[in-house]
């Protein structure tokens, strides 16, 4: 990495608008629900960004198809997020568990709330939670995450408008 | 298909070394479609005070799924459980080493039995930037 960085302030904007701050986030607020079907395609093309050909992923598996690896899941929750609050951020703890296989065609409804927020060491975390459904209202995963909404420290000055925003397009 | 052959099974011992899964990330990796980010651009990451751009949490946390998925097979897929923590940011140009030992075996309902491992992610320089524990299913 490149010289210790020396930023100070806290970025107050990016190309998405305002960015959420901490007291806008409350616990319990609901985030956006979304539909999800994972394609054959993004199947590919998660197995190629991670390196990961696991025959189950790519030939079939026990589950009667081919199935995606189960950190597919990482994707629509963080966009749930951001669709509810334009966070940037970086990630800090990433629980899952998996209870059906994700396959191809399926559809999956997910829906999350914040569950908490904290300060700690002068930066805010956030911590919020997703759970997908089949189209049997089984459970197919759920998943829960801390998020520090700022690298720099929340006693320096929220100014200045960011290049990249927790906005993503909405595919793998 | 039938179930695919799998290294943890009921008879893997508590202390069993997981099979450690490596990889050199490079910025290409992180590119994004063209789209500046924290990822991959020095301006983008600096001004949300990293000090550089830092590689994507769940590419390198995939190096654990990987080793998970290699070694429980359908008992990662589903049963498979995950709590890690990004620790440090990993370089765009790292290279990382995924490990993880047996922890503990517990049983889960009349036929399957837990397998909860230590896992961890450490960069060239031995430094863990991702550590937790991760678990799957074995057949009794």
């Amino acid at each position: 990495m490149a010289n210790k960085n020396t930023a100070k302030v806290r970025l107050a904007e990016d190309s998405f608008g305002k960015r959420a701050e901490f007291d806008d986030i409350k616990v319990g607020a609901p985030l956006e629900p979304m539909e999800w079907v994972v394609t054959d395609k993004d199947i590919e093309k998660q197995c190629r960004i991670d390196e990961d050909y696991n025959e189950c992923y790519v030939l079939g598996s026990a589950y009667g198809t081919r199935v995606a690896p189960p950190q597919i899941q990482y994707r629509p929750p963080r966009w749930m997020l951001t669709r509810t609050f334009n966070v940037r951020g970086v990630f800090y703890k990433w629980e899952f568990e998996s209870f059906k296989a994700i396959k191809p065609g399926k559809k999956i409804m997910i829906t999350g709330k914040i569950v908490d927020k904290w300060i700690k060491n002068d930066r805010e975390y956030i911590k919020f939670e997703a759970i997908g459904h089949d189209e049997t209202r089984e459970k197919v995963f759920f998943t829960r995450r801390t998020h520090v909404l700022d690298m720099v420290e929340r006693t320096a000055p929220r100014e200045g408008s960011g290049i990249d925003s927790g906005h993503k397009p909405e595919k793998i | 298909m039938a179930s695919v052959n799998t290294i943890i099974t009921n008879d893997t011992p508590i202390g069993f070394e997981l099979p450690p899964i490596a990889r050199r990330f490079d910025i290409s990796m992180f590119a994004a479609g063209g789209m500046k980010t924290i990822h991959n651009d020095e301006d983008a990451a600096r001004a949300e005070g990293l000090d550089g751009p830092v590689a994507v949490g769940p590419q390198v946390a995939a190096l654990i799924f990987r080793m998970m998925g290699m070694c429980f097979g359908e008992g990662w897929i589903v049963g498979g459980r995950n709590a890690i923590t990004f620790r440090r940011p990993v370089g765009v140009y790292d290279y990382c080493i995924a490990r993880g030992v047996v922890l503990s075996k517990e049983p889960e309902g009349d036929d399957e039995v837990r397998v909860e491992c230590n896992v961890w992610v450490e960069t060239e320089a031995g430094e863990k930037a991702i550590v937790g524990i991760c678990s799957g299913l074995v057949a009794v």
